[in-house]
């Protein structure tokens, strides 16, 4: 660069850049002055609801949630955030430790509100003028955090359950109910599955990173062979039961460490047969529902573990508008908003409210699941950890760990309990709390 | 240079070209495709199932204009704060030799070393205290804190190549010192001031965890929807990466007008 062309450039650019630069200061305050646009369909402002929940977080999951508010909840505006887990929590816990709350209503899934026990109000006001919504025990139980008052209201259900593709029918074994199995028949039709596909596996399981497989350990195949969870941690039978899971992956699609829901694995044909969350399969058959079953999930020697996932709606201490926030609770919990939340969004109700008999095929697909699996006379109700509070996600990697080391790297079970029963008494018996379903309530619980 | 060379340049070129425009293209695609396409095996390269459905449903989603007004003023307001802010330093940086200049230096970058996640309690505690908690001016402060050390160390450099010379004949020739730093040496620092507003610009708009703490019901646009996009459908999740991807591209070929002779180079 010589000086001579530099000062050319120089002159060439300086006035343009200057405006440039001018129009850019400018500008921007400008812009800025209204400190930005709302971004939560309702402004945020006087007067309006914000609810903040880390539910519903696929676009269109939200989208349908957000017109059910506008067309049901009419009397209170309602400004939808949904927002990360992380951020739910820190979000929540800023503002309340801060004393400047903006957030009137939150809401989430048990364990997520369990963490922030003491930073919701008490709501034995509004559910006891809810009598008629027909809550259940269980459900109004857990809303109660371990404590003695109310701290949510239930808001809405769901659990995990089998999509089945039809073309897995055919390599069912004769005399076995498709409805009804166990997991010794699962496991023998996965094998003659894999064999008649060209031995590529049609089986998987949501083990990716954000995959919700560890419930399947804690809520589903645990209790079915040992009858607990914890308690139980490193029994004979919890020996058998992750025997039992290294043989059944060994028939599982490898991809499925790849896999955080089924529905697309499932869509795309990659599987033929998944367990997961009602919400995260419901995709699947959404396009062909002729196509598709959804079945309860297995029956082990003690029965058919399943587990509850339960959501609710608490208001945070201090929230600017808790009387209208109690208004939108209510409404939320009418048999209409039920109904509609789980024809959109596949969340079952909390509520006795009467489920129609004009369910999207989908939808009735998973609703029939999850009532048959419900209603199974041998069924193991295991509800989500409670009182384990900010340590739920430590003792969800409890149970993933084992996941890793017995099926991945093939270390010996009893060994990889052992260990994995040292690290999870270490925090059992730092909170002592008591033991929650399916393990006997009573003392401390703690892996035996 | 040989013909050779010239060749091998050239295919160098066409390489890195085919780097950065292949994803595009593919995203790009995909955004444009309709759902079904997509479960297909193997999936087609060319444009044959077009269809506006998923980018139409993203684009009408809750916010997403908003955001995307909010991303542009937290962007625009951080390049201005930014600069206002670091031009003086780094001119300093080029120009002074003073005590503790090379540590000063290092300790710039020390704001990038803390992780914004391990500060998210206290920052929203703080930003809720003073008021400025749920607006862009929370996130352009945020901001302009994380691009400074960049705009710093960038002007310093590019400064320093601006001979010294030529701003005191400016001001024998009866300029004011400003006046000498206004219309002789950021012109020719130009280059390296539109590279820092890029650098800032892109961080900006990259940047969401700090954008999600500090605010509520006034997101950018990254805060609002990767979230969700996460957890969405793949088709999603291509429509939202386009969406995110454009506005950046189209600032940084405004912005490379002003890149020319960067670094001591001619580039066109």
């Amino acid at each position: 660069m010589t000086r001579r062309t530099g000062l050319d450039i120089t002159q060439g650019l300086s006035r343009r850049s200057l405006l440039t630069l001018g129009a850019g200061v400018a500008a921007a305050p400008l812009l800025g002055a209204c400190g930005g646009v709302s971004t939560s369909g309702a402004e945020g402002g006087e007067g309006s609801v914000t609810l903040m929940s880390n539910q519903f977080s696929p676009v269109e999951e939200r989208q349908r949630f957000e017109e059910i508010l506008s067309k049901r909840v009419t009397g209170e505006k309602v400004a939808f955030n949904q927002v990360e887990t992380g951020i739910f929590s820190s979000t929540l816990q800023t503002q309340v430790d801060a004393g400047k709350v903006q957030v009137s209503l939150v809401g989430a899934l048990h364990g997520d509100l369990a963490q922030h026990k003491d930073r919701l109000i008490d709501l034995d006001d509004v559910l006891g003028e809810l009598g008629d919504r027909g809550f259940a025990t269980d459900t109004t139980d857990l809303a109660k955090l371990g404590g003695p008052t109310t701290k949510y209201v239930p808001w809405m259900q769901a659990s995990y359950v089998l999509a089945v593709n039809k073309k897995a029918l055919q390599w069912l074994p004769s005399g076995v109910d498709v409805t009804k199995l166990t997991y010794d028949q699962l496991l023998d039709w996965m094998t003659a599955a894999r064999a008649g596909n060209g031995n590529k596996a049609v089986f998987g399981i949501p083990a990716g990173v954000k995959g919700l497989y560890h419930r399947f350990f804690q809520g589903f195949l645990l209790p079915s062979f040992t009858g607990g969870q914890i308690t139980t941690f490193r029994s004979p039978e919890a020996v058998t039961a992750w025997t039992y899971m290294k043989e059944l992956w060994a028939q599982a699609a490898t991809a499925s460490t790849n896999y955080d829901n089924l529905q697309e694995p499932l869509e795309r044909g990659e599987v033929l047969v998944g367990f997961d969350h009602v919400a995260r399969l419901v995709g699947a058959p959404t396009a062909k529902p002729d196509d598709w079953l959804m079945v309860p999930a297995p029956s082990g020697p003690k029965g058919l573990g399943y587990m509850l996932v339960l959501a609710g709606l608490g208001i945070p201490e201090g929230a600017p508008e808790a009387d209208k926030a109690k208004e939108v609770i209510k409404a939320l919990t009418t048999p209409e908003v039920q109904v509609d939340v789980l024809k959109a969004n596949s969340f079952f109700p909390v509520t006795n409210a009467q489920i129609p008999g004009d369910l999207p095929g989908a939808v009735a697909l998973a609703e029939g699941a999850v009532s048959k699996q419900r209603d199974a006379e041998n069924a193991i109700l295991s509800l989500p950890p409670v009182g384990l509070g900010a340590r739920d996600g430590e003792v969800g990697q409890i149970f993933k760990n084992c996941f890793k080391e017995i099926c991945l790297d093939g270390k010996p079970v009893q060994q990889v309990l052992d260990a994995q029963a040292t690290e999870l008494n270490k925090i059992m018996d730092e909170l002592k709390i008591p033991c929650w379903q399916p393990d006997p309530a009573g003392a401390t619980c703690r892996a035996a | 240079m040989s013909r050779r060379e010239r060749i091998w340049v050239q295919l160098g070129c066409i390489a890195v070209s085919l780097f950065m425009g292949v994803p595009l293209y593919l995203i790009t695609l995909a955004a444009l495709s309709s759902r079904e396409s997509l479960n297909e095996f193997p999936l087609p390269l060319l444009p044959t199932s077009l269809s506006g459905e998923t980018m139409s449903t993203f684009l009408k989603s809750t916010g997403i204009v908003g955001g995307l007004v909010n991303s542009l003023t937290i962007g625009l307001s951080t390049v201005v704060l930014a600069l206002l802010l670091g031009l003086p330093a780094g001119y300093a940086l080029a120009r002074y030799a003073f005590r503790g200049k090379d540590p000063y230096q290092l300790g710039l970058l020390l704001t990038r070393a803390l992780p914004i996640v391990v500060l998210s309690v206290p920052l929203g505690r703080i930003f809720l205290d003073v008021g400025l908690y749920d607006s862009t001016y929370a996130v352009t402060l945020l901001h302009t804190a994380l691009a400074l050390p960049t705009t710093v160390l960038i002007t310093s450099a590019i400064f320093l190549g601006v001979s010294r010379e030529q701003e005191e004949a400016a001001m024998i020739f009866g300029a004011s010192p400003f006046a000498a730093f206004a219309r002789i040496v950021v012109p020719q620092a130009l280059p390296g001031i539109a590279a820092s507003a890029m650098f800032t610009f892109v961080l900006s708009w990259n940047e969401v965890l700090g954008a999600s703490i500090l605010t509520l019901n006034r997101r950018t646009l990254p805060a609002q929807v990767l979230a969700t996009l996460a957890d969405s459908p793949l088709a999603f999740r291509f429509a939202g990466g386009l969406a995110l991807v454009l506005p950046a591209l189209i600032f940084i070929a405004v912005a490379r007008r002003y890149l020319l002779n960067m670094w001591g180079t001619t580039l066109r």
